[in-house]
């Protein structure tokens, strides 16, 4: 009985054993990939605002994307002459299908062009240490 | 999928966060993961509260799992009648009754790959729907805390968690799957030659 077994168990085997090696190597070396990217990119700070408009999805809505980027939804409705009216919780891929067809990714980089013009000035970082008041001239 | 899910989970919040996370534990492949991650960043932009859809996605995952569980359950009997003779069945029962808490654990939080095939054999192997609850809800916590959490610590930058994490669960299925071979390849010997002793 267990000599009948023993060559489908033997194949079960080694496809686990080579199944998994595959898989350690494969997802292996993209998790080390993936993990190296960590190093260019840190977590924003605590209350700063999103400037990065490398961000930007086609997947997002306008009023998400106004709220990550501080920058009202009328100026971006106004710079893609698009009414807010029942387009609020649309895409920018839905958007650009039903108002620009027959420009891809046209919305998208709109999009972005006005966020990276209209998006309020970044208040500059307070100092570490206190500096030195420079000496009053007699 | 997973970026029609996301525009929807925008739109409308926690409870479509809880209802992807009881698919997602149903087996249905719709990209849990992806959603938990990005609900995170999404609380951490202010666009959802993440209390209520902690909460909420840990209702909806456990309310799956369940399900799951149930239909093992349900499949007891017949799973029972084809396989109830066989001595391999039984052992692996018995060796899953010994590790069904640990594996229901770690399944649902690192090896999550494995989360439904463990549901079901939990399930169908009667084991304790009590003892099943607790373990689940522990790692279903450690997931939404772990996955949720990062993805609120990275705000706008969650993709690359959720491209770190796909792979590293990818990276661990494969030395279980390695592992478990390397084991059952070594039993395998040991009985052969306690055989021709």
């Amino acid at each position: 009985m267990s000599h009948k077994k023993r060559p489908g168990q033997r194949a079960l085997m080694a496809g686990l054993i080579i199944i998994g090696i595959l898989f350690t190597v494969f997802f292996g070396m993209r998790a080390v990939h993936a993990f190296r990217k960590f190093n260019g990119h840190r977590p924003l700070p605590s209350g700063n605002v999103e400037t990065d408009v490398e961000l930007i999805r086609d997947w997002m809505t306008i009023s998400f994307i106004s709220k990550t980027y501080y920058v009202p939804e009328k100026i971006i409705f106004d710079a893609l002459d698009i009414l807010p009216l029942s387009n609020h919780d649309k895409s920018l891929k839905v958007l650009n299908k039903e108002y620009y067809p027959e420009k891809s990714g046209y919305v998208l980089s709109l999009v972005k062009k006005t966020i990276l013009t209209n998006q309020p000035p970044l208040k500059p970082n307070p100092p570490l240490t206190p500096t030195a008041t420079p000496p009053v001239a007699p | 999928m997973s970026t029609f899910l996301l525009t929807q989970v925008i739109n409308f919040g926690a409870p479509l966060v809880g209802l992807i996370l009881l698919l997602g534990a149903l087996g249905l492949p719709i990209g849990a993961s992806v959603v938990l991650i990005a609900a995170g960043a999404f609380s951490q932009q202010g666009i959802l509260s993440w209390p209520s859809t902690a909460l909420i996605g840990l209702l909806g995952a456990l309310i799956g799992d369940t399900l799951s569980f149930g239909m093992g359950y349900y499949a007891k009997d017949s799973v029972q009648r084809r396989f109830g003779k066989s001595a391999a069945w039984r052992r692996a029962r018995a060796s899953f009754q010994e590790r069904a808490g640990l594996a229901v654990f770690l399944t649902r939080w690192l090896i999550t790959a494995l989360a439904i095939p463990t549901n079901l054999i939990a399930g169908g192997s009667g084991y304790k729907y009590s003892q099943f609850i607790a373990y689940d809800v522990a790692g279903e916590i450690l997931w939404i805390g772990l996955y949720g959490g990062l993805g609120y610590l990275f705000g706008s930058q969650w993709e690359l968690v959720y491209d770190f994490m796909s792979n590293f669960g990818g990276l661990i299925l494969g030395l279980v799957l390695f592992g478990f071979g390397l084991k059952q390849a070594w039993n395998w010997k040991k009985k052969t030659r306690s055989q021709l002793i």
